[in-house]
């Protein structure tokens, strides 16, 4: 294809790569360039992922829970808020076609302290509890030690949640609430950003902890009844049902839309949204700036080379046309190493701060536009010279 | 000297120095905004205690930070206010209530302040004013930054507060900081009508006023021998360095910032050097000649890094104005104690500094190739 555009069209305006070459004319140039817009591009990668590693925190336990449906109090305002209600209000599900088993699902977030193993301060931490036979998460670690939670007071531990909670380590037993706790084993969730630990137990134990009566699980209210279909069932229709059956404080929504209810209150009550987002466009400003820098000085640097062209008789829509291309191969040259990079420093940060960051197709497509819109605007800016290039005045 | 040969430098293509400016301008900002949220975000724990008088903090050997505060024996208050320094001691109630519409909606998680309306807690006129309307029966302040979801807060409105009929008297504006959504203050009859499982006698904070002329430190060590272990002591910068260490160590906030603040500083070199490297560049037959002349190399550096500096300092001021216009954006975006402190200002001064020598430096390489025999 190449070859025969050559051969049948000899207008050198087609065959050579002209922004190409004016790029890597000057290797030394380059590498410079390509560093300042890749770490440009680096900064609003970092700040991307942050937002990103913030909303997929707080999703994190709700992505692992193992249900169609969840029945919750219909004040509920967010995922971690505790808002329980009766357990015996689930039983107005039971008659429910479709429905293939409902597992109700204990939570606290405000009431359960845990000691650090071997310390002297006690945390307040997240806290989940079922029935042991039925779990209703999907972590598969919490389904293999299952039965472990059937001993008296046995917890599982979430080893991904801040070290100074001290759950990482090999303790085997400590104290939540005052009373004490056997930890029968771990698994790995991670911290979001309002609890910084996380337990599962039986509901007993929960019982045991709340109350002090382990016998009686049934008395304390419950968070969510997390719903499983029968294979086939119609989840819209299901979902209606249910809503009809059950008390009018209770309701009921899928696992995506339960998703989305959470996404909704980050997004509109915290903070770290703007936070990042304020990140990113300074990233954008910035590597504009320097990107704009690039292009200002290479023009400058080339403008006899533009106008003897122009001088040749190559329109002024032929020279704005290399200086985009131009513009948009230094986007991508600098983007490939960023985007290296930014895998590193995801990795390192990731581990480090226990925040969920990882490279999506989304997250690049997203900072490759804005590293194309941030070249491509900046050569916008910069293009007058080229323009206004006088072939007489240049020499 | 050299430091007036570089001055001529960038006076001499005004337009390139505009560019170089902007360059360096949009890096100093880039620091003050992440080394603003790097500060500030911490700093959103001290906010309510900024707020209290008090020069010494009693709390439960167990407190963690303001929200997880646990309790201690009122008794301890009694036992401090002996100490000859002490002028007064006034006890603090905290706890998270249930904000609900008596119609119905959102069950939101509100934090409570319980506090004798009369000890005058908060350094904030507003409130001061307001007394009469705290000492009302079932009535509460709403912090007026507590968010919309909440509905509108105005006087008069009746709300369920853990499933009691409270009506709000008025507002008043400090912020919430950590403590959640939102915030109210009650008398402490209200707050124990709010909270029926609370007793008086286990306080969450205690707040100590010294008398004029009392060091705050001497006091602290008097009360630390004299009290069981069950409590302890904070200074207002000890309270200050724990709360910010809590956030910045403890929570993911202070690496998430840090890395912010690194990736920020190494882009602010990568933009200086960038436009160090090309000033240099292009008068690399001046500093040539300048050589052949007889001036030495240490000579010619210098006018490179006196360039780095002045372009950072003039590049400075701007920047900082901007920075003071883009802190008011984010205190009503995020409702982050974003402030331009003299410490932060000096902070960046330092940091620009190290960065345009670092680049300075950088780009020195680039002067050697000035070879006289060469570049003609």
């Amino acid at each position: 294809m190449a070859e025969d555009a050559i051969v049948t069209v000899p207008d050198t305006r087609r065959s050579v790569p002209l922004a190409w070459r004016n790029l890597v004319a000057n290797k030394r140039r380059l590498i410079r360039s390509s560093a300042g817009i890749g770490f440009a591009v680096l900064l609003m990668l970092v700040q991307l992922g942050f937002e990103r590693g913030f909303f997929n925190a707080s999703l994190g336990v709700i992505r692992q829970l193992d249900g169609d449906l969840f029945i919750m109090r219909a004040s509920k305002y967010r995922f971690g808020a505790e808002d329980p209600f009766a357990r015996r209000d689930l039983d107005a599900a039971n008659g429910v076609a479709g429905i293939a088993g409902i597992v109700p699902l204990y939570a606290a977030w405000q009431d359960l302290f845990w000691q650090e193993p071997g310390g002297d301060k006690s945390y307040l931490i997240q806290g989940f509890a079922f029935d042991p036979d039925r779990s209703p998460f999907l972590l598969p670690e919490v389904n293999e030690q299952r039965d472990r939670l059937k001993q008296q007071d046995a917890v599982l531990v979430d080893r991904r949640a801040r070290p100074f909670l001290g759950m990482a380590g090999d303790a085997r037993e400590t104290t939540i609430n005052g009373r004490t706790v056997h930890i029968a084993g771990s698994f790995a969730l991670g911290p979001d950003f309002m609890s910084n630990g996380t337990v599962m137990m039986s509901d007993r134990t929960f019982a045991g902890l709340l109350t002090g009566n382990r016998d009686n699980p049934a008395a304390v209210p419950v968070e969510f009844g997390v719903v499983k279909l029968q294979p086939g069932a119609d989840i819209a229709a299901v979902q209606q049902a249910l809503t009809a059956a059950l008390p009018k404080e209770l309701r009921v929504l899928s696992k995506p839309q339960l998703i989305a209810f959470e996404t909704n209150f980050q997004a509109d009550l915290s903070s770290a949204g703007p936070i990042f987002w304020m990140g990113t466009f300074v990233g954008f400003v910035v590597g504009m700036l320097i990107s704009y820098q690039v292009i200002y000085t290479d023009l400058a640097d080339q403008l006899p080379q533009y106008a003897t062209l122009k001088g040749m008789g190559y329109g002024t829509g032929y020279l704005v046309r290399i200086v985009f291309e131009q513009a948009a191969l230094s986007a991508i040259i600098a983007f490939v190493p960023a985007w290296l990079l930014c895998l590193l420093v995801y990795y390192v940060i990731g581990a480090l701060a226990l925040l969920p960051l990882h490279m999506t197709l989304a997250l690049t497509l997203l900072s490759l536009a804005l590293t194309l819109g941030m070249c491509l605007l900046a050569a916008a800016l910069a293009i007058r010279r080229v323009i206004t290039a006088d072939p007489a005045e240049v020499f | 000297m050299p430091l007036h040969v570089a001055w001529r430098i960038l006076n001499h293509q005004k337009g390139r120095t505009a560019l170089a400016l902007g360059g360096i301008f949009v890096a100093i900002l880039l620091i003050f905004v992440e080394l603003g949220f790097f500060i500030a975000v911490p700093q959103g724990g001290m906010l309510i205690y900024d707020h209290m008088r008090f020069d010494l903090l009693v709390c439960s050997n167990k407190y963690i930070f303001q929200a997880e505060s646990w309790q201690f024996p009122r008794d301890r208050l009694d036992e401090i206010a002996k100490n000859a320094g002490v002028a007064q001691v006034k006890p603090v109630y905290l706890g998270g209530a249930k904000w609900q519409d008596p119609g119905g909606g959102l069950r939101l998680d509100i934090a409570a302040l319980g506090s004798d309306p009369q000890a005058k807690l908060f350094a904030a006129p507003e409130i001061d004013s307001q007394i009469d309307v705290l000492e009302r029966p079932d009535t509460v302040l709403v912090d007026s930054q507590t968010r919309p979801i909440f509905g509108p807060l105005q006087p008069g409105r009746q709300v369920e507060i853990s499933g009691r009929k409270v009506t709000i008297g008025g507002d008043y504006d400090l912020g919430t900081g950590f403590l959640g959504l939102g915030v109210l203050l009650a008398n402490e009859a209200n707050f124990f009508l709010i909270f029926p499982m609370r007793r008086p006698e286990a306080v969450n904070l205690g707040l100590v006023a010294l008398k004029p002329g009392a060091d705050p430190d001497q006091v602290a060590r008097e009360l630390r021998s004299v009290l069981p272990n069950d409590t302890q002591i904070f200074t207002r910068p000890e309270l200050s360095s724990h709360e910010v260490s809590f956030w910045t160590t403890r929570t993911g906030t202070g690496l998430i910032f840090g890395s912010g603040l690194v990736v920020a500083f190494v882009v602010g070199i990568m933009v200086l050097f960038q436009t160090l490297a090309t000033q240099i560049t292009r008068q690399l037959p001046q500093f040539a000649t300048l050589k052949a002349i007889g001036y030495s190399s240490a000579f010619l550096n210098a006018i490179v890094l006196i360039e780095a500096v002045l372009v950072m300092v003039i590049a400075f001021v701007p920047a900082l104005a901007v920075a003071i216009g883009i802190y008011s954006v984010i205190r009503v975006q995020t409702l982050l104690p974003v402030n331009m402190t003299a410490a932060l200002l000096g902070g960046v001064f330092a940091t620009t500094l190290v960065m345009s020598g670092i680049s300075a430096f950088l780009s020195l390489g680039r002067l050697r190739r000035a070879d006289p025999a060469e570049i003609f």
